[in-house]
């Protein structure tokens, strides 16, 4: 039996999350070593990941949530089956997803990566005893067909191109088609505007860059500064290498990051080759991983960037609290929470259980 | 010892050399005059070595056409070509410094697979006067002008072709060939167009920017055949763009075969210097030989595959799958 109301929903939810992450939790244990072991991802990134969700998943941030989000008012309304396709570029990636779908009390399907498919269900088998989650999940999309079958929506995040063959995947074994109800979320990268240069911003800009190789849509990928890259790339480099002694960088770029610096070279494009990284002072679109893009402006600079940009960025960031942006700008967040969001954080400017609460009214009418 | 300008023209179409001899003294010749590419090799080969092999040569991403001017020292271009685009788009420049090459280039491979004194060239596509800028359309207004009857010609945009257009080249007993960009002839299709004369041929030209659907290569080859009522063996693709002086035909499918100037690959996107086997697609590397003044070494951003017998097959653009951020991708076995 799913628990339906709220604030018992709310209350035994942090309960699930404490047992979750509570240090006698060997299941936990056993999949961050398995994970590790596995070469999935590094024991700090996991770490780091674990310690992120322990500050952030609380009761009173669960509770402004379902407030926001009104999902207190869709509870008890039709029940759904949601299909969730978690990503695996991050450890533990989805747990957005999988709250959400507690939240809005809905059935859960979910396709875990073969990317990160340990501690994810560690979390999901406790949700279930407890009552918060009903539903399977598997990394195989054919595990997940029979019972509830097919979905009445459909959660992920991916580019524009990635849409067509992951219905067409879902099509094959009836678990969606083209008309069923998608949330998408396609933007891949954030950019922070600085306007010091204190050890502080150095480290924060850092964490925000390089955490987890840089591979999260909140990771910063472009920096708007109001100094170039040539003045201060020495300087920068320190931050970096004292970033990477505490985190070594799991993934390696592939070759074809150098073959990128050998042309910039050629079109002397101001640079810093970090072997595992590379800053290159340019405004082009971030497509590649691995690169920070470097550009000397200010908040007009990051004003026309997100103009320009504004299809597949995630965040702005900021060092300053009261920093006034121009007109027409998203809200912007603070640069240290970059990497620790609140649960609360809204990809692609959506609030997924806002969205999930949506599809029960309409599908409750 | 300096290498003479004037003896790569012709160095390049001479069938006697190995492409590995000729591609290597036009590497010594850009590494020496092309200053751009001379900065992005020494990244792969130390001053005063050439490469051991054809793989070895470091391949520039084509956007250096783009974002700088290719032309080597002591050059000056005739004609710049630019790529298709409109307003502020960032287009491709490419300095043309010996027409002459372009010529020969685009004459040498046509004649290989077509005899121009058999054919009659029906051009769809607007007149090169009404884009100058343009490599496809002044190769097109070459292999008119080089009819000597002078009965090729560009057809009237926005009209259909009509048995009149047809008649002049039957009377004189010459095949015709119909040359335009893909969408343009389907376009020309959905005008109600005659069909054409038994052993026409009809070269597309590759895509258009269109309000078109994407449409598969073998859906487009169909069409065309059942509209202009010709057999798909007469159904030929080039492949060709501005920032390469020499063209690819892929005669009656859609394997593109090389002239002797030029080395198609398949190179791994995440390790250019990586060739990939036959049957597993990557991106399009192109050693235009022919580009001797502007960069002859180019990796391309169009998605291909080679197959057993060198030939190559264009997929599409590349998209990059490994795009940063949070991504779905439906796991492969």
């Amino acid at each position: 039996m799913i628990i339906s109301n709220m604030d018992h929903k709310i209350d035994e939810l942090q309960k699930a999350i404490d047992e979750w992450l509570s240090p006698d939790n060997y299941r936990l244990k056993d999949a961050i070593d398995k994970t590790v072991n596995e070469g999935l991802f590094s024991f700090e990134d996991i770490k780091y990941q674990i310690l992120a969700l322990k500050k952030t998943l609380k009761k009173g941030e669960f509770n402004r949530w379902a407030k926001y989000s009104g999902a207190g008012s869709a509870i008890g309304k039709q029940r759904l089956t949601v299909l969730s396709l978690h990503a695996g570029n991050l450890p533990l990636v989805g747990i957005q997803d999988i709250l959400a779908v507690v939240l809005s009390n809905h059935h859960y399907l979910g396709k875990l990566s073969r990317k990160d498919p340990y501690l994810p269900e560690t979390l999901l088998e406790i949700l279930k005893k407890r009552g918060l989650i009903d539903g399977k999940w598997s990394v195989q999309l054919e595990n997940l067909t029979g019972g509830k079958g097919r979905a009445d929506a459909l959660l992920f995040s991916g580019s524009t191109e990635s849409v067509d063959p992951v219905i067409d995947a879902l099509k094959q074994y009836n678990l969606a088609d083209s008309t069923t109800p998608k949330l998408v979320r396609t933007a891949h990268y954030s950019i922070a505007l600085i306007e010091d240069d204190r050890p502080l911003t150095f480290r924060q800009l850092a964490d925000a860059v390089l955490r987890y190789g840089g591979s999260g849509c909140r990771s910063v990928a472009m920096v708007v500064a109001p100094f170039g890259l040539k003045n201060k790339k020495c300087e920068f480099t320190d931050y970096v290498e004292e970033f990477w002694l505490k985190n070594p960088q799991h993934k390696k770029p592939a070759p074809s990051l150098y073959h990128r610096y050998a042309y910039n070279s050629a079109l002397g494009v101001e640079q810093s080759w970090l072997d595992d990284f590379m800053i290159e002072e340019t405004d082009l679109q971030p497509a590649e991983s691995f690169i920070l893009h470097w550009i000397e402006g200010d908040r007009e600079t990051l004003r026309e960037l997100v103009q320009k940009y504004k299809h597949s960025l995630q965040t702005i960031y900021v060092t300053d609290p009261d920093s006034k942006l121009p007109d027409g700008l998203p809200a912007p967040e603070m640069l240290s929470d970059a990497q620790q969001p609140p649960i609360w954080w809204r990809p692609d400017g959506v609030d997924p259980l806002k969205w999930l609460g949506n599809l029960s009214s309409v599908h409750g009418k | 010892m300096a290498i003479d300008p004037r003896q790569l023209s012709r160095l390049i179409f001479d069938p006697s050399l190995t492409f590995l001899n000729k591609t290597r003294t036009l590497f010594e010749f850009q590494v020496g005059n092309n200053p751009v590419y001379r900065r992005f090799a020494k990244h792969y080969i130390s001053t005063g070595k050439l490469p051991e092999s054809v793989g070895e040569i470091p391949l520039l991403p084509i956007r250096a056409f783009k974002e700088c001017d290719l032309i080597t020292d002591g050059s000056v271009q005739e004609l710049t070509f630019k790529s298709s685009g409109t307003g502020n788009m960032n287009r491709s420049r490419h300095h043309v410094a010996d027409l002459e090459i372009y010529r020969q280039s685009i004459f040498r491979e046509f004649s290989r697979h077509f005899n121009s004194t058999d054919y009659t060239l029906l051009c769809y596509a607007p007149g090169y006067s009404d884009n100058p800028d343009s490599s496809l359309l002044w190769m097109l207004q070459y292999l008119v002008d080089q009819d000597e009857q002078g009965l090729s010609r560009f057809l009237p945009l926005n009209q259909p072709l009509k048995q009149s257009d047809l008649d002049e080249a039957v009377q004189h007993d010459r095949q015709i060939i119909l040359f335009g960009a893909a969408f343009g002839l389907l376009d020309l299709l959905d005008l109600d167009s005659h069909v054409l004369p038994d052993g026409s041929h009809i070269v597309e030209t590759g895509g258009m920017k269109t309000h078109r659907r994407e449409m598969s290569k073998s859906e487009l080859r169909k069409r065309l055949s059942e509209g202009f009522d010709i057999t798909q063996n007469h159904i030929h693709s080039e492949y060709g763009m501005c920032e390469l002086m020499s063209q690819l035909y892929a005669i009656g499918g859609e394997w593109f075969d090389t002239p002797g100037w030029v080395h198609a690959s398949v190179r791994d996107p995440d390790d250019p210097g990586r060739m990939l086997d036959p049957g597993v697609e990557g991106k399009v590397a192109i050693i235009d030989l022919a580009n001797i003044y502007s960069c002859p070494f180019i990796l391309t951003e169009d998605k291909g595959v080679m197959n057993e017998k060198g030939q190559l097959a264009i997929l599409g653009r590349w998209h990059s799958a490994a795009l940063r951020g949070c991504n779905f991708l439906i796991d492969r076995d």
